[in-house]
């Protein structure tokens, strides 16, 4: 009887090992985004992102807080939360994705995410490609990619249209850490 | 006298022009959390009770938290210069969430001498909550905290 309430203790420890040791976490990822225009650029900074990797299943989810992007000009953080983003609203915005063909040994590769970007309340499916390194067991992510600014349903004012770039430039860069619940 | 009238009107738009125009500039211009040190908090919370606060209803934490400057005291938990940002984590009230301070750049010196397990008052605005309550623009403040 004692050996068996020792099994289940040890099996039961075993698989919470397994599937937290599966997942790896960032609270302090960097996400900016870029808008080029003749008339002005415009660049911001969010350096708490929180993101999760499970590599039992190859998926990535991420998560940031629209209002905690950091602008040169705070007149262009009013405008970007109130006018444009209406962070009120949508407060976060979120990636729900898949790492495709994702080799977890690999030291260094280049692969593709697919799935769900969801900004100011509208999901558009995006690919992503992104740089994955494995440093001793954590990972680091990093890429860029392009969002256009009318998938997600933002409206810039006619006055200002030739301030803001129709086509936004994001980079990422997410150090996972190993998740311990 | 219709010219001193309209002279007066004149002065009186100037000045309130000058007055919009000052406010404006010090608004954007000038933000609140350039002055950190100067302005008191909006609310004083331990970074426990505001962790927790979110954890038992978001909505009802952002709209006593959420855009305010929140004076918080807790204990170290982690110091990181990830990115370039000085950060410094504070034990929330669960093993899973804690309260992400981003210090301002000024901080750096103070926040090199900071130790895991110090009990420390930071002073920033509350941006809300994912894992962990986030706080930007922070500095530390001197205030004695009572044991």
């Amino acid at each position: 009887m004692n050996k068996l309430i020792v099994l289940i203790f040890f099996l039961i420890s075993f698989s919470e090992h397994e599937s937290t040791s599966d997942q790896f976490i960032t609270r302090q990822g960097q996400v900016s985004f870029f808008s080029y225009t003749s008339v002005e650029n415009i660049e911001a900074k969010n350096n708490q992102v929180l993101s999760i990797i499970d590599l039992s299943k190859n998926e990535i989810a991420v998560s940031m807080l629209m209002n905690a992007f950091v602008f040169k000009k705070s007149l262009m953080h009013e405008h970007f939360n109130e006018s444009y983003i209406e962070s009120d609203l949508y407060p976060k915005a979120t990636f729900e994705g898949q790492i495709i063909d994702f080799d977890p040994l690999a030291e260094k590769q280049t692969k593709i995410i697919k799935g769900n970007l969801t900004i100011h309340g509208m999901a558009k499916e995006v690919e992503i490609k992104t740089n994955i390194e494995n440093n001793n067991g954590s990972y680091l992510f990093t890429g860029d990619f392009e969002a256009t600014v009318k998938d997600f349903d933002i409206k810039i004012p006619p006055i200002l249209a030739p301030n803001i770039a129709k086509i936004i430039s994001i980079t990422f860069r997410f150090e996972y850490q190993p998740y311990e619940k | 006298m219709n010219n001193n009238k309209s002279k007066i009107r004149s002065i009186l738009l100037v000045t309130l022009a000058l007055i919009v125009g000052v406010s404006i500039y010090f608004r954007f211009m000038n933000p609140v959390y350039n002055n950190m040190d100067r302005v008191s908090a909006d609310v004083e919370v331990s970074s426990k009770e505001l962790v927790s606060s979110y954890i038992l209803n978001e909505k009802s934490a952002n709209s006593i938290y959420r855009g305010k400057i929140v004076e918080v005291d807790g204990i170290v938990k982690e110091v990181t210069f990830l990115n370039n940002r000085n950060t410094i984590l504070l034990y929330g009230s669960s093993k899973y969430s804690s309260v992400i301070c981003d210090m301002q750049s000024n901080q750096i010196e103070e926040v090199k001498k900071l130790k895991k397990g110090q009990k420390i008052r930071i002073k920033g605005v509350c941006k809300g909550f994912l894992k962990d309550a986030i706080l930007l623009h922070c500095i530390l403040t001197n205030t004695q905290i009572d044991e």
